[in-house]
């Protein structure tokens, strides 16, 4: 916890966080951390007292200084069972209530390395949700700005971008195909020298249209989950991670596949859940990630959720693989490809595409028509290819999908 | 659409799979078997048909269930509006 306090101290009177609210300095958040010390009393557990970054910083900082446990969330139950831990963080849960992972702040920064960079970064994530967190830690160790927009809107989050001139800016795959779509053309562009993507698999269409755009930008591509921490980075341009790093592990994790299912075993994993879920941890401290993967050379590439493999006509079909193929097509901006019940073979795929609007779109369905009868197996083909101006995403930044 | 059009639609669908596959099509009618390899479709031709025929016309006849069809003019029954 010191080293928050340590980190902050750093930034003199320059501001810690900035959003269409204002900025806050360390002054002002430390003001906010003691009014949440003294209105919880004697409660064993300080909430968060709203969703913004500054807020997040501030019970961040109360949690240190009174040694109380931080629930990240302005909305989740109470765990009943608190243990011991430093950060109570909510699961973005897709289906009934959220979980509570239980977190210590040591091992959710054990991947950062404190510097004084003076960068800026730019928050895409709710500040309230791991990846956000995650964000917020690795600016506030390295003494940077943190841009925290309440717009949610990629064209808002450019425009801050560039008034702030952002260094550094983590988001998911989706987030950046948006803002490559909506920067396209812009002048001027924020000084990139950081470029992080996670949340869901990247695609390595994403990353050479990344690296196109932003060539002296650094590119990293981080895996992590709310329940295993950060588990490891990949800064070589290349989708997947190197499949060595099944024998050798990286970062102190180890990886095994079992079943086409990506396991993990973390050194930075939450504690537990502090909800009533079953852990999804077996007893050897191994995690089931669900996320599909495939050797393909000497790299091991992520295919999708397997909980989100439909039946077609009898055969497993991944949505996401088939995203990935028509990204493939120039003027594709993004891709959602999702079942569609079907009486003759149960599901078919349809798609929704983002178009570059540069170009014709019939033009570049019909590209995308033959793309996909050249590279795909019958069952995969999208029966239908419909254009859309933008695909609808989750809080967390992440595809909504049905 | 009448059954006249949803038939139209679905005679110049199944030959346009037809000849993309590069076979030639006998005379389609409406006792025509879609099942029974009269002709050059598989189920997935058949369910991208359907589809389409769902999105034309706006009918969702499978909605509590599959109804049996056999035939073309069948196809066509269930998503032909009756003027």
């Amino acid at each position: 916890m010191h080293r928050l306090a340590d980190a902050l101290a750093l930034y003199g009177d320059a501001p810690v966080v900035v959003s269409e609210d204002g900025a806050a300095t360390a002054a002002e958040l430390w003001r906010r951390a003691d009014a949440l010390i003294s209105a919880a009393g004697a409660a064993p557990i300080l909430r968060v007292a709203s969703d913004s970054a500054a807020d997040v910083i501030a019970a961040l900082l109360a949690g240190g200084r009174a040694r109380r446990t931080v629930l990240l969330s302005t909305t989740a139950d109470r765990p009943v069972d608190v243990g011991a831990c430093d950060v109570l963080l909510a699961t973005s849960g897709t289906a009934g209530r959220p979980k509570i992972a239980a977190h210590d702040l040591a091992s959710l920064a054990g991947r950062i390395r404190s510097a004084d960079t003076g960068g800026v970064w730019l928050l895409t994530y709710a500040a309230t949700a791991f990846a956000g967190l995650q964000v917020i830690l690795t600016a506030l160790l390295t003494r940077a700005l943190v841009v925290a927009p309440i717009s949610r809107a990629v064209v808002d989050r450019f425009h801050a971008a560039v008034s702030h001139h952002v260094t550094h800016a983590s988001g998911t795959p989706t987030f950046w195909r948006a803002w490559l779509l909506t920067s396209v053309g812009a002048a001027p562009q924020p000084p990139l020298e950081q470029i992080t993507i996670g949340g869901e698999a990247v695609d390595q269409t994403t990353l050479d249209r990344l690296a196109t755009r932003y060539p002296s930008a650094r590119i990293t591509h981080i895996y992590a989950s709310t329940e295993a921490g950060a588990l490891f980075a990949v800064n070589d341009r290349r989708a997947g991670f190197p499949a060595a790093w099944l024998d050798t592990g990286i970062d102190g994790t180890q990886l095994r596949v079992v079943d086409g299912i990506l396991d993990v075993r973390s050194p930075r994993a939450m504690r537990g859940y502090r909800s009533a879920d079953a852990t999804p941890m077996t007893a050897d401290g191994w995690l089931r990630t669900g996320d599909l993967v495939e050797p393909h050379g000497d790299r091991i590439v992520f295919c999708g959720r397997s909980d989100r493999i439909a039946n077609v006509g009898g055969y497993k079909v991944a949505p996401e693989r088939v995203e990935r193929v028509l990204l493939e097509v120039e003027g594709v901006a993004d891709a959602y490809v999702y079942p569609r019940a079907n009486a003759i073979t149960g599901n078919v795929l349809v798609a929704e595409l983002v178009c570059d609007r540069r170009l014709d779109a019939a033009a570049v369905v019909a590209a995308v028509e033959a793309h996909a009868a050249r590279t795909l197996a019958k069952q995969e083909r999208p029966v239908r290819i419909s254009v859309v101006d933008a695909l609808q995403t989750a809080d967390s930044g992440k595809k909504a999908r049905a | 659409m009448d059954r006249a059009a949803v038939t139209a639609l679905i005679d110049r669908r199944i030959r346009e799979i037809a000849a993309d596959k590069g076979v030639e099509t006998a005379a389609l009618v409406a006792d025509t078997p879609l099942f029974e390899g009269a002709l050059p479709i598989d189920s997935l031709d058949l369910a991208a048909l359907v589809v389409e025929l769902e999105v034309t016309t706006g009918l969702d006849p499978f909605r509590n269930g599959l109804i049996e069809f056999h035939t073309l003019g069948e196809l066509a029954a269930l998503f032909a509006v009756h003027a």
